[in-house]
């Protein structure tokens, strides 16, 4: 099941939502060529020849947010992807292309001055919000501007631009690092330092251009105009989303990047339970189950709606966090200990079988993975490193949540007994999902080992060392890095990376040597990549399935058969 | 023979009874033998008796079963193991994955009943430990919890609805009104804001130090959160028999307030208070299956009932045992305790109408 996700990590796989064709294999391609007319009343629909009137997806109940600057879930992205553009964005594409940044309404990919440290955009000329009124170069400055007026999880990403740490401070008057000009459709942004992520950051939903005299509140349930090709009709939390046509949506506009999509409209109704959710989808009375299906019915799946499913590989990593500021896990024996101890094989059938084995921080799907294998399981030299730490007997309390989802209950017990194994007096603490990564991420906590996940936000690899292991980036609360993993030779690495304006053969290397500098370090103890499914009624044409590398199913290029 | 069918269940006084059996055999005889003599007559409640005593012995001897017979503890992981199954090793925790081109799910063992030696009864879990075997430790858990919160829930009632009902005026204003707050909030509700409240931290507050996950949480929210649907029944009670000629009398010769409440008023309401313990225990069983289920009552590794159906539900087509065991004890003890309840009733006091409702 795609849960929600915690803040930063969400940005994943979202894939959804409105609409956009072409592209994809089997799904025909060409841009521009209209066909249906959206639900909406509006036009320039599937340039695919796929149209098709509504896809009804059954949801899981983890949306946050349907404002851009505010949510922060794979749930609540998957939906906007389609419906609030930013700058830049991804290809709509199988493979690893999906990971390539193109042009959204920016017109090119931006100018980069050769310091690193100034951005140039040229907005699209003639683009419009889903109301009509044109799109303009000041709207990005106050879409920033507005993310940190209603204390958006994603002002973070940010504080590289001149004047945003002021203005985070004062919320009044402008962020000097950006400029914008209507009239020449530019905008400027200027950054402290140079960032090899900077593009990857301008394609999140925060940096997503809305109105200027949007309200600086939460919108989720009255939608602000859009420039995606759909646009949110309605919200009703824990009820129902419906998603249509934009009217003002011209995909001719968008060189191919943005495809007009399939269907004309998406009722995505929420559901509270998995297993209704997939058995209403199998009977048709759903196109889509965006939850993950319960291991129980895997067998039913593969025995009579084999050909309804498809099975991918997002980019995550499961791991155990070891609090690095906290006995026993300052000390480096211990923390190999427990990288020996836990038997990923056990952990991949904790988790239905659905997953594979890692030992790192990276996942296999990243072109800078290079498998490693430092912590083969070995029980007795587990408990040989706890005795030359001198931590026999040490009390730990071991943290997880009770998302059943994410095999999290299982996990922290399964945990808590390796640990007692080992020799540690290991006690359980099962918090509520909601509460979790806010609770492990106040340092008042102190939680010293649990349970912990990451899907990406963008394709980086600053997105896992930057954001979950910088030891210059820790904070009191809502810390990121749960390890307080503070190394200065990772921190110099890191920065040093990041300086780095496009990754190459060489700098990819250094990424793999950093990946293995932290996990020699026992940063994490790192166990599972996870697969899922999707799962479709009879009528969609998996033809058109398109899988992308960050936001997985992308709900827009589907067709019917 | 008609004198005995008579006296089945119908003869409620000793007057009554006299009548049928003679004067001269009865006089003497306490209330709590004839309830006796009533409830031995009573044979189905007293199977439903034997039928709880046999829950509570089997789930007693849990470390036994545990140590000889499935040679596993309660929260023994076995995920990469394997048990003999009539001489052929099998996976305890089956191997998932695409295997030869076909999506495959990685499922614990089902029930082998007494196909692998007594392992593995009622099969395993996802984390490959054995269900009978945290069936029977889960039953005592449950058991302690449901048993202790209701022994805590009587005691406070029992004096709350003393004091309010002996002593009338603000203290009967004050303790009524505490029962009415209670009683706007529906049980479970109340005892999930409870219950996952003190599950992150535990309660540390007045000199009393609870980690989460200790068993005392869940039997306090319950005992608390029930006081008043015990209390304001029995409050009644003691309204009543306040105004009675034998409460008057002892005031007149001196009797103090504690000697009223506990020496006149406690042992004629004493019947109540045991039909509805019996009444409760099976009550506070349930709603600690509730909360646990929930997230909200006893917290793992720990099994109880309510959690072991909760960590079944996930595969309740391929092995519905590991939801349905513990789904069938509760059943089992509930009803056997509210058949014994009624009997009890009947025996103590036929027109009583207790019963605990929320």
């Amino acid at each position: 099941m795609k849960q929600t996700f915690r803040s930063k990590w969400l940005l994943i796989a979202a894939s959804l939502c409105a609409g956009l064709a072409v592209l994809a294999a089997g799904c025909g391609g060409g841009g521009g060529k209209e066909t249906t007319t959206s639900a909406a009343g509006g036009n320039k629909s599937s340039s695919s020849g796929k149209a098709f009137d509504n896809f009804r997806i059954a949801y899981d109940t983890g949306i946050d947010f349907l404002d851009p600057g505010l949510s922060y879930t794979v749930q609540g992205w998957s939906i906007m992807w389609n419906v609030y553009l930013p700058l830049l964005g991804y290809k709509h594409v199988n493979g690893p292309d999906g990971a390539t940044l193109v042009p959204y309404l920016a017109q090119s990919m931006p100018k980069v001055s050769s310091d690193g440290r100034t951005y140039t955009f040229t907005l699209r000329k003639g683009v419009k919000y889903s109301d009509g009124t044109a799109v303009k170069a000041s709207d990005f400055a106050a879409s920033i501007k507005r993310d940190y007026l209603i204390d958006s999880p994603g002002v973070g990403f940010f504080s590289n631009i001149v004047g945003a740490d002021d203005f985070a401070k004062t919320k009044k008057g402008e962020i000097s690092g950006i400029t914008t000009d209507d009239a020449a459709r530019t905008i400027t942004v200027n950054l402290m330092q140079p960032q090899g992520d900077f593009e990857n950051i301008m394609a999140t939903e925060f940096a997503a251009l809305v109105p200027a005299n949007s309200p600086s509140k939460d919108s989720s349930t009255h939608p602000l105009p859009s420039t995606g090709p759909y646009m949110i009709q309605s919200y009703r939390p824990n009820k129902q989303v419906l998603v249509v046509r934009n009217p003002n949506f011209d995909a001719s506009m968008f060189d191919g990047n943005v495809p007009a999509g399939n269907p004309d409209k998406m009722s995505i109704d929420i559901l509270g339970d998995a297993g209704v959710a997939l058995t209403r989808t199998l009977k048709g009375q759903y196109d889509y189950d965006f939850y993950q299906p319960p291991v129980d019915r895997l067998a039913e799946l593969q025995a009579k709606y084999a050909d309804q499913i498809k099975v991918y590989t997002p980019a995550n990593t499961f791991y155990y966090f070891m609090n690095n500021r906290t006995p026993p896990f300052d000390n480096l024996k211990v923390r190999q200990a427990v990288n020996y101890a836990i038997n990923r094989e056990a952990l991949v059938r904790i988790h239905g079988g659905l997953a594979t084995p890692t030992q790192q921080v990276l996942p296999p799907t990243y072109p800078q993975y290079k498998k490693l294998d430092l912590y083969p399981y070995n029980l007795a030299k587990a408990k040989q490193l706890i005795k030359e730490a001198g931590a026999t007997g040490a009390d730990v309390t071991v943290w997880t949540s009770n998302n059943t989802s994410r095999h999290a209950p299982e996990a922290g017990q399964y945990l808590q007994g390796v640990l007692k194994q080992i020799g540690l007096n290991a006690k359980l603490k099962t918090i509520n999902a909601a509460i979790y990564w806010t609770t492990i991420g106040n340092q008042s906590t102190k939680s010293q080992i649990g349970f912990a996940d990451w899907f990406q936000d963008y394709p980086h690899p600053l997105d896992w060392f930057d954001v979950l292991l910088n030891g210059n980036r820790i904070t009191q609360t809502h810390n990121n890095n749960y390890s307080n993993f503070d190394n200065a030779a990772v921190n110099a690495k890191i920065a040093e990376l990041k300086k780095q304006p496009s990754l190459t053969p060489k700098v990819n290397q250094d990424w793999e040597q950093l990946d293995k500098m932290v996990m020699e370090q026992a940063a994490w103890a790192p166990y599972v990549n996870e697969q899922g499914i999707d799962t479709f009624s009879s009528d969609i044409d998996l033809g058109c399935y398109v899988f992308h590398v960050l936001y997985q199913f992308d709900f827009a290029t589907i067709c019917k058969k | 023979m008609a004198q005995r069918a008579e006296t089945e269940f119908t003869l409620d006084t000793a007057a009554e009874l006299a009548a049928v059996e003679g004067g001269a055999a009865i006089r003497g005889r306490s209330p709590w033998y004839l309830a006796w003599r009533r409830l031995r007559r009573n044979k189905v409640a007293l199977a439903s008796l034997a039928v709880f005593l046999l829950i509570v012995v089997a789930c007693l001897l849990a470390p036994l079963y545990a140590n000889h017979v499935a040679h596993a503890g309660p929260n023994d992981q076995h995920v990469l193991g394997t048990v003999n199954v009539n001489g052929k090793k099998v996976d305890i925790v089956s191997k998932g994955g695409i295997i030869n081109g076909k999506l495959v799910a990685s499922i614990p063992i089902g029930p082998q009943w007494f196909n692998a030696g007594g392992k593995f009864v009622l099969g395993a879990d996802r984390l490959g430990r054995d269900v009978a075997v945290r069936l029977l430790y889960g039953g005592r858990n449950s058991l302690i919890v449901g048993i202790g919160s209701s022994m805590i829930c009587v005691f406070f009632a029992i004096l709350l609805a003393l004091l309010a009902g002996h002593f009338g005026g603000w203290i009967d204003f004050v303790i009524t009104r505490f029962f009415d707050l209670f009683y706007a909030f529906p049980v479970v509700l109340l005892g999930i804001a409870l219950g996952s409240a003190l599950a992150v931290n535990g309660f540390h507050h007045f000199g009393i130090d609870l980690e989460a996950g200790n068993l005392w949480i869940p039997t306090l929210v319950i005992s608390y959160v029930l006081i008043p649907y015990v209390g304001r029944p029995l409050r009644g009670q003691v309204l009543s028999l306040r105004e009675k000629e034998f409460v008057e009398a002892a005031i007149s010769q001196g009797a103090r307030p504690l000697r009223v409440m506990f020496s006149e008023l406690l042992p004629n309401i004493a019947s109540s208070v045991l039909v509805f313990f019996t009444l409760i225990i099976a009550n506070n069983i349930v709603l600690e299956a509730a909360l646990s289920f929930l997230g909200a009552g006893v917290q793992d590794p720990t099994p109880s009932w309510g959690k072991l159906i909760a960590d079944g539900q996930n595969l309740i087509i391929s092995r519905p045992a590991l939801a349905l065991a513990p789904g069938v004890a509760i059943v089992l003890t509930v009803l056997s305790l509210n058949v014994f309840g009624d009997g009890l009733r009947d025996a103590l006091d036929p027109r009583a109408k207790v019963k605990v409702e929320h």
